[in-house]
């Protein structure tokens, strides 16, 4: 009796490490349409993040920033210097999209990595970084699309759809093709790293609790933060490229 | 052997957990290995951002200062150049000032020489019509008396006759001789 309880509680160990599943969702029925709770009710934390520590950021501004304000005003100048590198002269209109991009995306990344999300538990799969699913950054991505698209048919007009055909009318079939491979690189590019970067700290989170992790999740966030940034860096780059003159 | 029948059982269900709930498996959440990275990160993040900012902060008030500073300047400079402006307003009203009065020496100066330029015409002016009507009354009276002679001449010529000739001379003779007479 002893016996068998006791092999049935490593059975129970053992199943519980074969229960580890990677793609369960939350499913929400919105509209016929199946969106992952999940990633809404993180992206919503995110985004509540982001808001209130801007409202409280500009809540009393001074000419000589103070703390928050001047975290704030460098994170802006930083993100200006990204999309003023990136995309030339007119960056101007474009700095709330990039900066949009880039601190949902690093915000996301990182509070998939800092907050302790899985205390939470749903009825289907786990709260992690909204980043965390596909359908997130294949939205931004498609954004992105939408945006140096938009970018370049109001510089140039149709003389935009000129460039297709810029060093010579043979490379027409791949300079269409690289308008799909563009969200397509992106939104895997992102996705895929988040993933990897959570899967690791969750495996290695279940076969070592302690320590072990640790420098994983420090690479994690490096890793984070860097893949943010590559994002914001490529849409202000495909923006830019979509607005210079070949003329 | 229904307890362990049961274990099997709900091994089945292990994983289905049925609602929203908070998860105490210390391990599984994670909570430790997340607080010491978030430990570490605000350790070493707070010096490195607490200094980036610093620097940013004391740039913008460095630069608030010099901008304040450059215009204070501009601003000194602009009122030395209104005092100037002043000055030299002024300088430019007493030189118009001495110009006028000038100019109106100058004009009253002009107006009386030519004042006496024009009293010297008019009195050569004067002169010359003087002599004018000099010279033409002495032809008039040249003509007078020639035409006089003329007619004189012309009566001596028509009523000259042989006997008033001698007579004349006689008569002459006789005032000649009278007048020896008295001189002797």
């Amino acid at each position: 009796m002893n016996l068998l309880s006791c092999s049935i509680n490593t059975l129970r160990g053992l199943y519980d490490i074969s229960g580890v599943e990677v793609g369960q969702h939350f499913y929400w029925q919105i509209g016929g349409f199946q969106v992952h709770g999940q990633v809404l009710i993180t992206s919503w934390v995110v985004i509540a993040i982001l808001l209130s520590s801007a409202a409280i950021a500009v809540r009393n501004p001074q000419t000589i920033p103070t703390d928050g304000q001047n975290f704030f005003e460098y994170v802006l100048e930083f993100i200006r210097d990204v999309s003023k590198t990136q995309i030339g002269e007119e960056y101007r209109p474009w700095v709330p999209f990039i900066g949009t991009m880039f601190l949902f995306i690093f915000v996301s990344n990182w509070s998939g990595a800092l907050l302790p999300w899985k205390i939470i538990q749903l009825p289907h799969g786990e709260l992690a970084a909204p980043t965390n699913d596909i359908n997130t950054t294949v939205a931004l991505a498609l954004l992105t699309s939408v945006a140096y698209f938009y970018a370049g048919l109001t510089k140039k007009g149709l003389g935009y759809f000129s460039k297709y055909i810029q060093p010579t009318p043979i490379l027409l079939p791949i300079n269409i093709l690289e308008d799909f491979t563009k969200p397509l690189s992106l939104s895997f590019r992102l996705f895929g790293n988040i993933l990897a970067d959570e899967l690791v700290v969750v495996v290695l989170v279940s076969l070592v609790p302690l320590v072990v992790p640790i420098p994983v999740m420090f690479l994690g966030l490096f890793t984070s933060g860097i893949q943010a940034l590559i994002f914001a860096t490529l849409a202000a780059a495909y923006i830019g490229e979509s607005m210079e003159g070949h003329h | 052997m229904k307890n362990v029948t049961d274990s099997f059982v709900s091994l089945g269900h292990w994983r289905s957990a049925g609602s929203f709930g908070f998860n105490t498996d210390i391990f599984a959440t994670n909570p430790i290995n997340l607080s010491v990275v978030i430990g570490v990160l605000i350790f070493f993040g707070k010096g490195v951002f607490s200094d980036l900012l610093d620097n940013r902060k004391l740039r913008i008030v460095n630069t608030i200062r010099n901008s304040e500073e450059l215009c204070g300047r501009a601003v000194e400079q602009l009122e030395k150049a209104r005092a100037r402006l002043r000055k030299v307003e002024m300088e430019a009203d007493q030189f118009r000032m001495n110009g006028y009065s000038e100019i109106e020496r100058d004009k009253l100066n002009l107006i009386n020489s030519i004042y006496k330029t024009l009293e010297q015409l008019e009195n050569y002016k004067n002169e010359t019509i003087h002599f004018e009507q000099q010279r033409v009354i002495n032809q008039v009276r040249l003509r007078v008396f020639q035409q006089a002679l003329q007619g004189a001449l012309g009566t001596l010529n028509s009523c000259l006759s042989n006997e008033l000739h001698l007579r004349t001379i006689n008569a002459n003779i006789g005032m000649f001789g009278a007048m020896k007479e008295i001189t002797d």
